[in-house]
C-alpha cells in the first residue's frame, strides 16, 4: 500500500473519531465476557469471531496512528500499521459481524462493535477493497431515486397487477393498492418483492387505513456496506418523498435494518416512524383488525430480529399479535434482546457467503430447533431468508414465515 | 552507638516516635551512623522516590486525566444514538448500576464477577485508607494505630489480582490479551504485594507496630506541607525500603494511568449511558 494511500484511510478513520467512538476504542479492558455472545464464535470458537477479536483489530490500528502509546512504544499494544495484509484482517473482522450488537448485552461498558466496524467498513471501502456487490446494489438505489419520472409508470403498472393477490386476502372496492398519493395518513415503505406488499396491503386495507406505497425499496444497501454517505443519500429518498406527500407516519416493511436506520440513524423527521409489525399490533389493539385465532396450525415461535428488537426496540408488539394468532406460542431461548442473531445480517444475505452463514449459525439452528415449533415467524427480510436456509441446510423440517403473512392469511373478514 | 552521630533530625523524630508511637523499638534498633558512598546514594534515590517523584507523579496523573477526559469530551458527538432496547427508564441509575454492580458479567461470567466486586471494594476502600493518612481527613479515628482494613484491604486486592493474572491466561483472554495487559496486572500485583508486606512488616515489633497510621500520616503531612524533609525521619521501621518500593510502584501507576485502560475508572458510567439513553 502507498503512502497516500495509508494517509487516505488515516483521514477516513479520523472521520469515525467521535466521543462515543473514542470511548469504544480507548475502555476496552479485553475482560473477555463478551467472546461468548457471538453466535458466530458460539458456532466455530476462534478468537478472530469475537466481539472482543475483531474490534481488537481497529483498536490496535487507533492506537498506531492516534495514541502516544502506538509511537513510544508499539509493542505495549501490539499495534497495526495500514497495509496489504492488515486490511484482510479488517475485512474478515467486518464481514464476519452482522451487527447484531448482542456483544453490547454482554460488556460491562457496552461497547459497539458494530459501530466500531462502521470504521473497518470506511476503511475497506477507502482501499477499493468493499465487497463491490454491495455497493452496485446501493448505487442502485440511489440511482433509482434520480430517475423517478422514468420508473415510475413501470411501477404503477406493477403494483395495478398485485390487486387481484391483494383482494384475495381482503376484498375491498376501489383500488387495493395507491402509489405516492399525498395526503395519505401513512406511507408504506416496501421491499422490491411482491411478498412485501400484498400482505401489508391487505392488513392495511383491512383496518381501513389510509395509506399510500413508497416508488423506493426500503432496504439500506448503504448502511449495509458501511458508507455513509449513501446510506444518508437512500434514507433521504423515502425522507424527501414522505415530507413531499405530508404523510403523519412512515411504516417500515418488515426489514430490520431499513427501519432502525430511518428511526434512529438518520436523524429528525417531522413523521413517526414504525416497523409494520407495530402498525399491525396497534390495529389488533385497537379493533381495526380481528385475526382468527384457529386457522394456524401447529406450534409457532418467533424470532426476534436484532434491528427491530434489541436495537430498535419493538419487543413486545410481535408477541401481541401472534397472541391473536394461536395458543401454541413457544418462545425461543434465549428471546428478546438477548436472542441469537439469525447470522444473516450485515449484508451478508445479500452477499452470498451461504457456506460462512450456515456454519457461522449453528448455534441458531440448534436454538430453533429445542424451540420445537413447527412454524418460525419473523419480522425481517433478512432473517427470513437466513432462517430458512438454516432450515433447509440444517434439516429442521420447520415452516418459515413472514409474521404480516400470517397476520394477512388469518384476517377475519 | 556515639551519641554525637545522631543527626539533629533523627533525633527529634526518635524522642517523637518514642513519645508517640510502638515505633520506639525500631528506633533504638536503628542504625544512625551518617551514610556514605553507595549507601549515600541509595538515600538519596529513596528520599527521591520518596519526595520530589510523589509530586511529579501525581501531578502528572491528574494532567493526563483532565487530558484524556477533554480529549474526548471535545470530540463531536456521536451521529446517532447507540442505545440498545429494552429502554431504560432512568437511563442515568441504569447507567449507574452498569457501571458499579456490572449485571453483565455477573449474568455471564459469575465466577469473574465475584472477583471483581471484592476487587473494586476493596480498591475503593484502600483509595479511602490511603486518604485517611492526609491531614484533616479522619476517616477512622485518628488515634487508631491501623490504617484502614489492618491489612485485611490489602489481601483483598492482591487475591482478585492473581485470579486476574490467571485468567488472563486462559483462553480466550490470552488470545486478545496485549503485552500492557499483563504489565498492568503485574505492576499492580507488585503495588499490592508491597503494600502488603509493609502491613506484615508492621507485625513485627513486639509491641506489634513498627510503623503506624500516626507515622504515615506525619510523612503525608510532609508532603502536604512541602517541607521537602527526609521522610527517613519519621518512618523508622527496618522495612523502610519495602515503603520505598511501595511508592515507587505506585508512582509507576499514576504515570501509567492516564494511558492505560485503567480510564474506564472515569469512563464507565458515560460509555454506559450511551446505550441507556
Amino acid at each position: 500500500m502507498d503512502a497516500a494511500t495509508t494517509e487516505t484511510l488515516k483521514d477516513l478513520f479520523k472521520t469515525r473519531l467521535n466521543a462515543a467512538m473514542r470511548l469504544y476504542l480507548e475502555t476496552c479492558t479485553r475482560c473477555g465476557v463478551c467472546a461468548t455472545a457471538c453466535h458466530v464464535y458460539a458456532s466455530d470458537a476462534q478468537i478472530r469471531h469475537t466481539a472482543v477479536g475483531r474490534a481488537e483489530i481497529i483498536r490496535k490500528v487507533f492506537k498506531r496512528y492516534f495514541q502516544l502509546e502506538g509511537r513510544i512504544a508499539p509493542w505495549l499494544g501490539e499495534v497495526i500499521s495500514l497495509d496489504d495484509v492488515s486490511l484482510e484482517l479488517i475485512n474478515d473482522a467486518a464481514w464476519s459481524c452482522t451487527g447484531c450488537r448482542r456483544c453490547m448485552t454482554y460488556c460491562p461498558f457496552g461497547i459497539d462493535t458494530q459501530m466500531i466496524m462502521s470504521i473497518a467498513k470506511l476503511l475497506l471501502i477507502g482501499a477499493d477493497k468493499e465487497p463491490k456487490l454491495l455497493t452496485m446494489l446501493a448505487d442502485m438505489s440511489i440511482a433509482k431515486s434520480e430517475a423517478t419520472e422514468e420508473t415510475r409508470p413501470a411501477f404503477t403498472q406493477a403494483v395495478t397487477a398485485l390487486e387481484p393477490e391483494i383482494k384475495a386476502l381482503w376484498p375491498s372496492e376501489g383500488p387495493a393498492v395507491t402509489v405516492e398519493r399525498e395526503g395519505a395518513e401513512v406511507l408504506y415503505v416496501a421491499l422490491a418483492g411482491k411478498h412485501s406488499i400484498i400482505p401489508a396491503a391487505a392488513i392495511m386495507n383491512a383496518a381501513g387505513e389510509n395509506w399510500t406505497l413508497s416508488l423506493f425499496e426500503a432496504v439500506n444497501f448503504g448502511a449495509f456496506l458501511g458508507d455513509p454517505k449513501k446510506s444518508g443519500q437512500i434514507a433521504r429518498r423515502i425522507h424527501d418523498e414522505a415530507v413531499r406527500l405530508k404523510v403523519k407516519e412512515v411504516a417500515i416493511v418488515e426489514c430490520g435494518t431499513a427501519f432502525r436506520v430511518m428511526k434512529y440513524m438518520s436523524g429528525a423527521h417531522p413523521f413517526k416512524v414504525v416497523a409494520f409489525v407495530e402498525l399491525i399490533a396497534r390495529y389488533a389493539k385497537e379493533g381495526r383488525i380481528r385475526l382468527d385465532g384457529t386457522k394456524l396450525q401447529g406450534k409457532l415461535t418467533y424470532h426476534d430480529p436484532c434491528q427491530i428488537a434489541r436495537n430498535g426496540g419493538v419487543i413486545e408488539e410481535p408477541r401481541y399479535v401472534i397472541r391473536q394468532l394461536t395458543d401454541r406460542f413457544v418462545e425461543l431461548r434465549p428471546n428478546r434482546e438477548d436472542n441469537w442473531c439469525c447470522g444473516g445480517g450485515g449484508g451478508l444475505v445479500a452477499l452470498g457467503e451461504k457456506d460462512f452463514r450456515m456454519k457461522s449459525s449453528r448455534v441458531k439452528a440448534e436454538q430453533m430447533k429445542a424451540s420445537g415449533a413447527d412454524t418460525i415467524t419473523t419480522a425481517c427480510e433478512n432473517c427470513h431468508s437466513q432462517l430458512t436456509d438454516l432450515n433447509e441446510h440444517y434439516g429442521l423440517g420447520m415452516k418459515v414465515e413472514f409474521l404480516s403473512k400470517l397476520v394477512a392469511d388469518a384476517l377475519v373478514k | 552507638m556515639a551519641a554525637n552521630t545522631v543527626t539533629d533530625a533523627v533525633a527529634a523524630a526518635s524522642a517523637a516516635a518514642t513519645a508517640t508511637s510502638g515505633g520506639a523499638d525500631a528506633v533504638a534498633s536503628a542504625s544512625v551512623v551518617p551514610h556514605t558512598g553507595f549507601a549515600l546514594v541509595v538515600d538519596k534515590i529513596d528520599w527521591a522516590v520518596m519526595v520530589p517523584l510523589v509530586y511529579l507523579s501525581v501531578l502528572f496523573l491528574l494532567a493526563g486525566i483532565i487530558w484524556r477526559i477533554v480529549v474526548i469530551a471535545r470530540s463531536p458527538a456521536p451521529p446517532y444514538s447507540p442505545r440498545i432496547f429494552p429502554a431504560s427508564r432512568r437511563p442515568g441509575l441504569a447507567a449507574l448500576n452498569d457501571a458499579f454492580a456490572m449485571p453483565q458479567v455477573r449474568r455471564h461470567a459469575p465466577i469473574f464477577w465475584v472477583f471483581l466486586m471484592v476487587y473494586h471494594v476493596a480498591f475503593l476502600l484502600l483509595i479511602l485508607g490511603h486518604l485517611d493518612i492526609l491531614p484533616g481527613i479522619a476517616i477512622m479515628p485518628k488515634s487508631s494505630r491501623h490504617i484502614l482494613g489492618a491489612g485485611a484491604v490489602g489481601v483483598l486486592v492482591t487475591v482478585p489480582m492473581l485470579y486476574f493474572i490467571v485468567r488472563r491466561f486462559r483462553s480466550p483472554n490470552r488470545e486478545v490479551s496485549v503485552p500492557a495487559d499483563y504489565l498492568l496486572l503485574l505492576l499492580l500485583l507488585f503495588l499490592f504485594l508491597f503494600g502488603d508486606l509493609m502491613s506484615w512488616g508492621n507485625s513485627w515489633s513486639p509491641s506489634g507496630f513498627v510503623m503506624t497510621k500516626q507515622d504515615f500520616a506525619r510523612y503525608f503531612d510532609g508532603l502536604a506541607r512541602f517541607t521537602f524533609a527526609d521522610p527517613r525521619t519519621v518512618l523508622h521501621g527496618s522495612h523502610y525500603h519495602f515503603v520505598v518500593a511501595h511508592v515507587l510502584l505506585a508512582e509507576a501507576f499514576f504515570v501509567v494511568l492516564p494511558f492505560s485502560k485503567i480510564m474506564h475508572t472515569f469512563f464507565s458510567v458515560p460509555i454506559n449511558l450511551l446505550r441507556r439513553r
